[in-house]
């Protein structure tokens, strides 16, 4: 409803961008199709097969849905504490690597050195064949890991606020922004000590990876197990914030502090869970990223934190569901775009629709929203 | 009380006192409920409020009028710890209460409701009022019947977002989400703001229904002439410092009030 009011002719007169838009998004789809039907008209067409486009499509979707994970946590300490954490891809990293140690040390522990897995291959001299961390082989320790990695990424990130942003709290949204930059550098490189700097392979592989092949994509356990728990996680967000009173508290003092304080609402209790629930699913999504990938380094969380800030300003920052919207379109951007780029800039494919969104939705696509 | 003429509570023949405009020391009442003495308020370094004395007695309804600038919400926001306090002492029931952080205002029975900004307005009108009872275990559901029996309105509107409703409704809803309390005394900063001409008169009648359940009031008021009217009594504040206190009806009688504050 809302595109068909933005396409209307007297938007499109108003804004005549809207309508370069609009054309170069007709054209995409005009040659997508081409593409598919393996019709080669003038420069527009070419051969794509359904399952190259699908498998685009799927692989956006998972890694999307691991994007707005990680930007709840984003969004909402922006809404509710109102600054701009820059140290939360290195929560996502924490999350990471302290859920992956702990699974490593529920599947393999017995059978491998302790150091070993702990410190997630950084100590002694273990592959991850004879860790044999899969979803299929061990699937307890992956979801311990998971479970691991949200509750040492909730504390940790209650311990920073207490350490470091809660003397802060008056100071304003730029000196907090400031100093989580400053916090990121030290979560970074604790990371690295304690871990190691090298990139590394933590999944083992596992016969019978691949469960299903509809229209030729190719879905895989991990795949879908990332789906179930970022969903989950999602909908359970959804009920906290709106079903609980702490969650509608949280909401409120999103909406309104001054107001929350006179209504007897207690900030640093709502601030706490702020925390611990925007915190602890950074940590969820850092793991099911490696789960994803397969691998891990100590400053991934940094690097993926550009495309989580894309998300969540994309979809309407200070809203939950705007950062799983905007994961969503992200994801989805990032993997279609290769069927007319080339995967070195599908990146900046990704910041492109961002852009282009923002020109049209200056408000991001849920602004205005509020929502926590 | 002290028995003087103008004293809260007693039936001073509002001819005898008029043009007197006493000082507020005539009136002060050591009995009060709110009990404010000698306040020096303001925000950071900029002192907005000197000297101020107020009291409000127990079911009693009190207006401060003034210029714009004189300091009239300042008072208020200063009773709740909204700004920054100086000097002087604010007590409510016996209880000295000026060092009492902002969130804890109302476990001591007091209300407020801001001039703007005052409801959620991503929360629908029934989590605004629940928000309004947060430091009980439970919602409380007689008294959100109760609210919803003086605002109907509401409960027609309960699921809808209070950002989308109208200014009058908005209003009915911050009143609302403070009375969930049942306070002792609702302080009310210029309830009759932005409401269209034809509601103004409905908001007052309302705030008098709401004192006649036995709940203080204390208001800023622009609408200077109504909130006289109809207050038990009332305090002119002029550049932040008290200027004259007396019954309402008294204070809109007085040649001198009416010349400088009511426009004749």
């Amino acid at each position: 409803m809302e595109s068909i009011e933005l396409l209307s002719p007297a938007a499109l007169r108003e804004h005549p961008g809207l309508a370069v838009v609009a054309a170069i998004g007709l054209l995409l789809c005009v040659d997508l199709l081409a593409k598919l039907a393996g019709l080669q008209v003038g420069p527009l067409g070419g051969s794509l097969s359904v399952a190259r486009l699908g498998s685009n499509l799927w692989n956006g979707l998972v890694i999307g849905l691991v994007i707005g994970l990680a930007g709840i946590g984003l969004s909402m300490t922006y809404s509710i504490l109102n600054f701009a954490n820059f140290s939360h891809g290195d929560l996502v990293s924490t999350g990471a690597f302290t859920g992956w140690g702990v699974a490593f040390v529920v599947a393999a522990a017995g059978s491998q050195p302790l150091g070993a897995l702990v410190t997630v291959r950084d100590a002694g001299d273990v592959t991850p064949g004879a860790i044999g961390a899969h979803v299929l082989s061990t699937p307890g320790a992956i979801v311990v890991g998971l479970l691991a990695a949200f509750a040492i990424t909730a504390v940790v990130s209650l311990a920073i606020d207490r350490a470091f942003y809660k003397p802060m709290r008056d100071r304003g949204g730029i000196a907090l922004l400031i100093t989580s930059v400053g916090v990121a550098l030290v979560v970074r490189y604790l990371i690295q000590f304690a871990y190691g700097a090298d990139r590394r392979g933590i999944t083992a592989s596992v016969d019978g990876d691949t469960l299903a092949t509809p229209l030729g994509v190719s879905v895989t356990a991990h795949q879908l197990t990332i789906a179930v728990a970022a969903i989950g996680l999602m909908v359970a967000m959804h009920y906290t914030l709106q079903r609980t009173k702490l969650g509608t508290a949280m909401r409120a003092m999103a909406d309104n502090k001054d107001l929350a304080l006179i209504t007897g609402i207690p900030a640093e209790r709502v601030v706490a869970a702020t925390w611990i629930l925007g915190g602890g699913l950074a940590g969820a999504s850092g793991y099911l990223y490696v789960l994803l990938r397969g691998t891990i380094q100590f400053d991934f969380g940094w690097s993926l934190l550009l495309l989580i800030f894309a998300a969540v300003i994309l979809g309407g920052i200070g809203s939950i569901y705007g950062a799983i919207a905007g994961g969503l379109v992200i994801g989805l951007v990032f993997t279609t775009s290769t069927v007319w780029i080339s995967s070195d800039f599908n990146a900046a494919a990704a910041f492109a629709v961002m852009i282009l969104v923002l020109l049209l939705r200056p408000e991001g696509l849920f602004g205005g929203v509020s929502t926590a | 009380m002290n028995g003087d003429s103008a004293d809260v509570g007693t039936d001073a023949d509002p001819n005898e006192s008029a043009g007197a405009t006493a000082r507020t020391d005539h009136t002060l009442d050591d009995e009060a409920m709110l009990r404010i003495r000698g306040l020096d308020a303001g925000y950071g370094d900029l002192q907005i409020l000197t000297d101020v004395d107020l009291d409000v007695a127990d079911g009693e309804y009190v207006t401060i009028v003034g210029p714009n600038g004189a300091g009239k919400s300042t008072v208020m926001k200063t009773v709740f710890g909204l700004t920054t306090y100086m000097d002087g002492t604010i007590e409510f029931d016996g209880e000295a209460i000026e060092a009492t952080p902002p969130e804890e205002i109302i476990h001591e029975g007091i209300g407020f409701v801001p001039q703007t900004d005052n409801v959620f307005p991503g929360l629908s009108v029934e989590e605004n009022l629940e928000m309004g009872a947060y430091i009980l275990d439970s919602v409380p559901q007689d008294r959100l019947e109760a609210v919803y029996d003086r605002f109907p309105i509401l409960r027609e509107r309960r699921d809808q977002k209070a950002g989308n409703l109208s200014g009058g409704q908005r209003q009915m809803v911050a009143m609302g989400r403070t009375l969930m309390l049942d306070p002792d005394l609702l302080l009310l900063d210029e309830p009759s703001a932005g409401l269209a001409p034809d509601l103004v008169d409905d908001m007052f009648d309302r705030i008098d229904r709401i004192n006649e359940s036995g709940t203080a009031i204390l208001m800023v008021e622009q609408n200077a002439k109504e909130a006289l009217r109809r207050c038990d009594r009332g305090y002119v504040l002029v550049d932040g410092e008290n200027r004259y206190t007396d019954r309402g009806e008294t204070l809109l009688g007085d040649e001198q009030v009416r010349q400088d504050f009511l426009g004749g």
